[in-house]
Formats: structure tokens, sequence, C-alpha cells
């Protein structure tokens, strides 16, 4: 259990582990786009749910403050001051208004009507939204703030290009390496993460659920700040990669961990199948600066043709992990968002049409 | 049309040797390890005893990032207002948020070899953070106790001097971070032309043995006492990776395409009030030279766009509120509140004395200019050249010189907490809190009201709010420092074309042949 101070309540240690969801796809029309597109429609309305609440919640919470204070009557004319974040979306703007209209505090455009100022700023901690009317000489102010930890930023768009791209899973840990799961009917996945300088292996079912957690603290690694990991699922098992050993453990038992000392390589680059010519893609990333988002590239695997098609897909983030899947059309791509900190993999799909 | 083919084909190929440079065999290209970080810094003295530190001085700001190198706190802030595990791992409270608990992170050492006890951290805290709390020590954490709610006590830790370190009976203090002071060269003499100075240098080493393992950097070397134009000269030339970019050569450095980076405005400059020139306790004298003051000219022109003009104490960016503070000029009534003064106070032979407290030439100028802009409303302003102490709230003038009116200073924002922010500055500052406000403030409304009492008695006069700029030079990768202006160089590596090797596939570290050192981090 982990405590924060800002909500004053304690949650369990897989709290930041969130949901999967899909982002807004752009890519032609295809059936298999049709089949995405609709899973990404389906998925949507839960995106967000922890930040439209805590927003709205505040949103409410103002407006009940703002029509307690005394000796204030309507119609009033609302002037927001915003963080560039904040502004960017007006949803609670239009809620503000909505709940101000619902007390009793109708909201005009006209000049002579009392101006309420709305500010909504995020500080390093908190997401602080500020009401003041003047009334009888003398400010009213109502200050309104919860955690920015309970606020993260809209999801990027998508670059709209010629590969499916699904945002299948998110942490606020660090994810090393993602993998379909070996039996692929299941349509889970396995992850590696390290959370709190210690390893774990995670395997979640097809809705994103934690079935399994395995702590690999037994391979006793050294810390490190860039720290590395490959993980492959076998099905009943799974092989870790780790520097200078593997590790392999059985889901099943959940605690048993066998590690040998062995030079161990990092994995060469995934290569995808082209489902219309069966041609070979390879995916590759920069990955090298974590304060910037990264590009991945995907070329044909052959040298002599090297750059001269190469399909670019934006993320919001570096690339830290590129694992090909059972499918040799897809790939999941682990990168860090530096909108939200959160680590995110994604499914990357190679689709056929232009 | 042959020209055109082979303007194509050229062009073509550009585009392909671009797409190969930056797309390397590797799938994915990791942090290399290796190299020395440059630094360039302006002030010419350091401390790394934060027992030491005044709270808003640059000085402070300055010792803060090097003893960010050396030591740790408990917790840290993310970018994401999320707070992240660092000495301590977990971290409870009660309802009231009176009595915390922190369980220590096991097996950390210091730099020395030496295992962290949680004795270490109490005595480290007890000093930096108030008296009313009270620190004890269990055998795997610690706890604070407070009689009053304290709800922003993470902020606090996150931030300022709340490090946690280990003082020998030699005064040396040990540190965990990710770097040990290696060598200290003070400033001396040049043996050649012993008339000028060779400014201290720092040298700080990889720590092995971090609990959150070696940082890619091998070295950091801070050269202090740089004047900011041998700063930026030196960045050019690929002398320092990292200088700090004096506001008017900002906008000079980004026309010589070098990356300049700024943090949220987190230095403030405002004008104090001081009592011993009889004049400045005059409450109409102070609101005719408040309304004076072109805050406007003073950002957008004295320092090139580079600042903002601010009317509250407190930053946005810190207390979510500031917006709702506003002093426009109104020189009108300013001369209305002048002419109902007595023409000898601020006026004739009776000048309100002001001192620029901070260094630096474009404190001067600022200061020149409030004078121009009082002048504007019949008020007399003059500069005053005392040899006081350089820090707000210093002590009156001597009796040999004439006593001061007005003080230039500069106020560095350095808590995550607004509340912790406005107590210091009250305290630096010798200003008594409202008597309902004795007790914290804890509620946002409460702290607005505070501020609002403080800028409405016009003690105070906030100015400008200025960045903090910093030249980075091309082969460093991962600079990601927070808004507040904490530089987090743990991360940082370098990319030179003959530098270091990156590091082996699978991940570890090269063995570096540095060691943890025998001797301590010394302050």
């Amino acid at each position: 259990m982990r405590c924060n101070s800002s909500s004053a309540t304690c949650y369990h240690r897989y709290r930041n582990v969130v949901l999967p969801r899909s982002e807004t796809c752009r890519f032609r029309p295809s059936r298999t786009f049709l089949i995405l597109f609709f899973l990404c429609f389906v998925s949507l309305p839960r995106a967000f749910p922890a930040d439209s609440n805590s927003l709205d919640d505040a949103v409410r919470q103002l407006a009940d403050r703002i029509a307690a204070i005394p000796n204030l009557h309507g119609p009033l004319r609302l002037e927001f001051h915003a963080d560039a974040n904040l502004a960017a979306d007006s949803t609670w703007q239009d809620t503000l208004r909505q709940e101000l209209e619902k007390r009793r505090l109708p909201i005009t455009d006209e000049p002579s009507a009392l101006l309420l100022k709305i500010g909504a700023a995020e500080t390093p901690t908190q997401v602080v939204l500020t009401a003041s009317a003047r009334i009888a000489d003398r400010d009213d102010v109502r200050i309104v703030a919860f955690a920015r930890a309970a606020l993260s930023a809209p999801a990027l768009a998508v670059a709209p290009i010629r590969i499916a791209r699904q945002l299948v899973y998110e942490s606020s840990d660090r994810i090393l390496d993602a993998s379909a799961l070996g039996n692929a009917a299941e349509g889970g996945l396995a992850v590696l993460l390290d959370r709190n300088e210690e390893l774990f292996a995670i395997r979640l079912d097809s809705s994103g659920a934690i079935k399994q957690t395995v702590s690999l603290a037994a391979a006793n690694l050294r810390a490190t700040r860039d720290p590395r990991g490959e993980l492959t699922d076998k099905g009943a098992t799974a092989e870790v990669l780790l520097p200078g050993k593997i590790c392999e453990f059985t889901w099943a038992a959940g605690k048993e961990l066998n590690c040998h000392a062995k030079k161990t390589e990092g994995r060469t680059a995934t290569v995808l199948t082209s489902p219309c010519d069966a041609s070979n893609w390879k995916l590759e990333a920069k990955g090298d600066d974590w304060s910037s988002p990264d590009l991945l590239q995907i070329a044909p695997d052959a040298a002599a043709r090297a750059g001269s098609a190469a399909l670019f897909n934006a993320f919001p983030g570096p690339i830290l992990s590129i694992n090909g899947e059972l499918d040799p059309g897809s790939a999941l791509i682990v990168a860090r968002n530096l909108r939200t900190g959160n680590y995110e993999v994604y499914k990357i799909t190679l689709l056929c049409g232009n | 049309m042959k020209f055109t083919k082979s303007l194509c084909f050229a062009a073509i190929s550009a585009v392909l040797l671009f797409l190969l440079a930056a797309f390397p065999a590797d799938a994915a290209k990791r942090p290399r390890y290796g190299g020395t970080l440059r630094v360039e810094l302006l002030a010419p003295n350091f401390s790394l005893d934060p027992r030491e530190w005044k709270s808003g001085s640059f000085s402070a700001r300055q010792n803060e990032k090097l003893a960010a190198l050396v030591y740790e706190r408990l917790v840290t802030l993310d970018d994401y207002g999320r707070f992240q595990p660092a000495l301590a791992i977990e971290w409870s409270h009660d309802a009231a948020a009176k009595n915390w608990q922190f369980k220590l992170r096991p097996n950390v050492k210091f730099s020395d070899g030496t295992p962290l006890a949680p004795a270490d951290v109490v005595t480290a805290l007890q000093i930096v953070l108030p008296a009313t709390l009270q620190l004890t020590a269990s055998e795997t954490s610690i706890s604070i106790r407070s009689p009053h709610p304290i709800p922003d006590l993470l902020e606090q830790l996150a931030s300022g001097p709340h490090f946690i370190f280990r003082a020998l009976p030699d005064d040396t203090l040990l540190g965990t971070g990710p770097f040990y002071v290696a060598e200290i060269d003070a400033a001396a003499p040049y043996e050649a032309n012993p008339l000028a100075t060779k400014p201290a240098r720092l040298r700080f080493r990889a720590n092995e043995q971090s609990w959150a393992g070696r940082p890619f950097l091998d070295a950091i070397e801070v050269t202090l006492g740089e004047p900011p134009l041998r700063q930026l000269f030196d960045l050019q030339v690929g002398k320092a990776d990292v200088v700090e970019v004096a506001p008017d050569l900002v906008r000079k450095a980004r026309q010589d395409n070098l990356h300049v980076w700024s943090s949220a405005p987190n230095t403030l400059l405002a004008l104090r009030f001081d009592d011993a020139q009889p004049a400045s306790a005059d409450e109409h004298l102070r609101e005719a030279l408040a309304l004076s003051l072109d805050r406007d000219t003073m950002a957008n022109v004295l320092l090139q766009k580079q600042a903002e003009p601010s009317a509250a104490l407190l930053p946005n960016w810190l207390s979510g509120y500031a917006f709702l503070f506003e002093s426009p000029m109104n020189l009108e009534r300013a001369k209305e509140i002048r002419s109902s003064l007595p023409a000898n106070e601020a006026g004739g032979t009776e000048p309100l004395r002001l001192h620029v407290d901070a260094g630096g030439d474009l404190m001067k100028l600022l200061a020149e200019r409030v004078a121009v802009n009082a002048r504007q409303a019949n008020l007399s302003v003059q500069l005053a050249s005392h040899s006081t102490s350089a820090s707000p709230g210093a002590a009156p003038a001597s009796s040999a010189n004439p006593p001061l009116g007005l003080h230039l200073f500069a106020w560095h924002y350095d808590s995550l907490s607004s509340r912790a922010e406005i107590d210091s500055l009250l305290k630096q500052l010798h200003l008594d809190p409202a008597p309902e406000n004795a007790q914290p403030l804890i509620e946002p409304e409460q702290r607005f009201a505070e501020e609002r009492r403080l800028l409405e008695e016009r003690r105070i006069i906030p100015l400008v709010l200025l960045p903090e700029y910093v030249g980075i030079a091309t082969p460093v990768r991962n600079w990601m420092p927070a808004r507040w202006g904490e530089w987090r160089l743990a991360d940082v590596w370098i990319e030179r074309g003959e530098g270091a090797p990156p590091a082996p596939a699978g991940g570890a570290a090269p063995d570096n042949s540095a060691t943890p050192h025998g001797r301590g981090d010394r302050p």
C-alpha cells in the first residue's frame, strides 16, 4: 500500500495501472479498418474516466461555491484565464456554464453584466480553479484545487498513415518490454516492468486485467538508470533476457524463477511481413533521447531499398522497445508518453492498401 | 532537363543519406555511458551545506543545483504532478495530515559505503524543517508529527534544502546521490598572471553504488564565477556543455542558433520599503510609487521580453491565482496622490534612497527605470550605493550612510509549496503575518487572502518575473529538467563524435575505473 498526500487516501500498488484503451485511428477504409474503428469507438468512452471526473467534479464544486457567494446575482459575464493545456479543451468551460445556469446564475455576453473571472492553472502538484467576482468594491474569490496527477493530457492524434496503431496498455510504472501471450487465442499480453527499482512480469488478459504478477527480484539485478530486459511468453512459461543472464519462470507456479548467467544480446531488428505481397518491412526507432518524441520507421527490409519507401509513425515520446508478435503482420511497441509520463504499449499492424 | 534530373537525384540522395544517418542499423539506440559534462555557472562561491543556505537567494538556487548531484531527498516530484519514491519508498499520513510516516529504502549507502540510517534522515531534516515538527526514527522508517495539518509536506520535502546527508565530525557532508565530489579547486591567481584570477572548479564523479544505478556521465566539471559573455562564448566554441544565459543575452544566443532552455519564471524582482527612512512608512507614498511603475516597459524593453510583468508575489505556476492580482500603471492617480503628500517626502533634499540588493547590471538598469518612473509622478528616488548585505531583509545601513527607504531585491522560489514559499518570504523580509493567519495557510483561499493583504499594504511591490535560461550544447542528450528549474543531470548523457563507447547490449554499465572514493563529499 502507498499513500498519497493530496488525496489523503491509501491506494493499492496497482492503482496507477490503467486499463487498455484505443486511440483514434485514422487510415483508409478497409474491412480491418472498420473492425478496428468499431473497437476504437466502443472503447473510447472509458478512455479518460479519471480525468473527466476529477475536472468535472472540481467544476461542479466551484459552481457550488460561486453560487454561495453572498449577494451574487446573475446574469454573469464569464472571462476565462486558463493555462495552455486547460485552455485547449473547452469542455470544462461549457460544463461550468451549464452548472452555473442550473444554480440560477444565467450567463450572458452583455458587457454590462457582472464579470466573473475564472482561472484554471496547473501548479506542480495541483490543478487550481479560481473564480473572482467584484461585489460591493471587494473581490470575492473562491478556489478549488485537486491533484494534478488525476488529470492527464488528452491523447495525441495518431499520424494518418498506412499502418494501424492501437494503444493496448499503459502504466505509470516503467514498462521495459511487452510480449504477446504464447497462447494467441487468449489475445492477452505479458509485460515486463520496473516498479520502484524492482522488476515484475505481469500477465494481462485481453481486457487488460492483471491475471498474474511475478516478481523477478530473485534475479538480483544491479540497479541501473537505463533498465533493460526482454520478455518472451512461451505459453505456460516465460523467458526474460536480462543483462548478463536469462531467467525462466512458470506462470502457473508464479514464484519459480530460474536464472543462469549467459552473455545476452539484444533483440535484432523486428521485421514484419506485409499482408499484401509478403514483402518484409523492418521496424526501427532512435529511442536515444528520453526528452523528445520519437519516430517509428517502417522500411523495406532490403539494403538496396532502405529509406526509399519508408513509413514514419510519430510517437508521443521515446520508443523503448520493439517486439514482433506471433502474427508476422504486427508488433508491440513500448514508448513513453511525454505528455502524461506514462509508459504505453502499442500494437502496430501492417495493413494492405494505400 | 539533364540539370533538373541531376538536381532531383542529388535531393533524393541527400534525403536517403539523412534517413540512413537518422536511423542506424540498430533497432533502438540507447543512452551511452561515459564522458564529462562541462558546466559553467555565474556565482563565484558555493556551499553544499543546506544548513547554510539563505531562502530565496541566488546563491541558494545555485547551491541547490550542485547539491542535487550529491544528495537526495525522501521523495521527488515528476513533471506530471506525481510524487515518486526516492529515499522513502512508501509514505502515509492520518486523516488530518498531522502525523506522517515514511518507510525508508533499504540498502542505500552513502558515497563512503556506510549505510543510510533513519537517524541520518531525522538529523538532516530536523535542521531545515520548522521547529514545530517533531521527527523520530524507528528501525526502518521515520515519523513526522505536527501540531497542525501539513498537507503540503511532500511538496516541501521534494524541494528546497530538504536533502538527506550525514555530517561527519570534521563537517564533511556525505550524500547518497548519483555523484560525489572528487575535487575542489578554489579560485586562485594564475601563476603566469597574478592579477587575473583562475575561477573555482568542482569535479563530481559518478557514484557507482548509487541505489538508482550509476549515472550515464563519468563526471561533471563545474566552473564557477564565469561571466555571462564568457559562458556564451565557451558554449559556442564547444568548451562548455551547459551554461547559464543571462536574460539580456538570450536573444543573441537564439540568433546564433544555440539551444536555450527556459524554466517557468522562478525569480521575482521586487521593491521592498524600508522604514529606516521615515517617508517609507507613509502608505500614500507607497501607493503613489506603486502606481507610477511601468512593468511592461521593464519586461519588454529593459529585459527584452525575457521576463514577464508581475503584480503578484507568487507566480501563477505556483499559486494558480496570480492572474487575479493587477496593478496597472496610473500616472495621473500617482501624481494626484503625490500632490497631497508633504513636499519633502521623496522630494527636494530628501529623495527616497533605493538600494539594489542583488548584483548585476540588469538590476541596476531596473533600479534606474524605477527612479525614472517615480520622477514622472513627481517622486524623487535616488540610487544609493550602500555596502549592505545583498539579501532581502538585510540589516539597516551603517550609521555612516544615510538611511535607506527602498530596496530592489531578487527572490528565487525554492519550494514547491506555495504556503512554505509565502512563509519563507515573510520571514526573510521580517514581515508579520496577519493575526488571523498566525496558523498555517492550509486552504488556497487563505493563501490568496494573505498575499492580497501583503500586496495591499504595499510593503513589497512586485515588478517582474524572470525565468532561468540555460544554454545546452548539441551533444547533450536527455536534458529533461523540471519546469521549476531542477536540472536532473543524473539522466543526462553525451554523444560526442569520438566519445565513449555505447553501453553493451544487455544494458549493464561498463565497469568504470573510478571507485566510489575514499573521501567524503566535501562542502
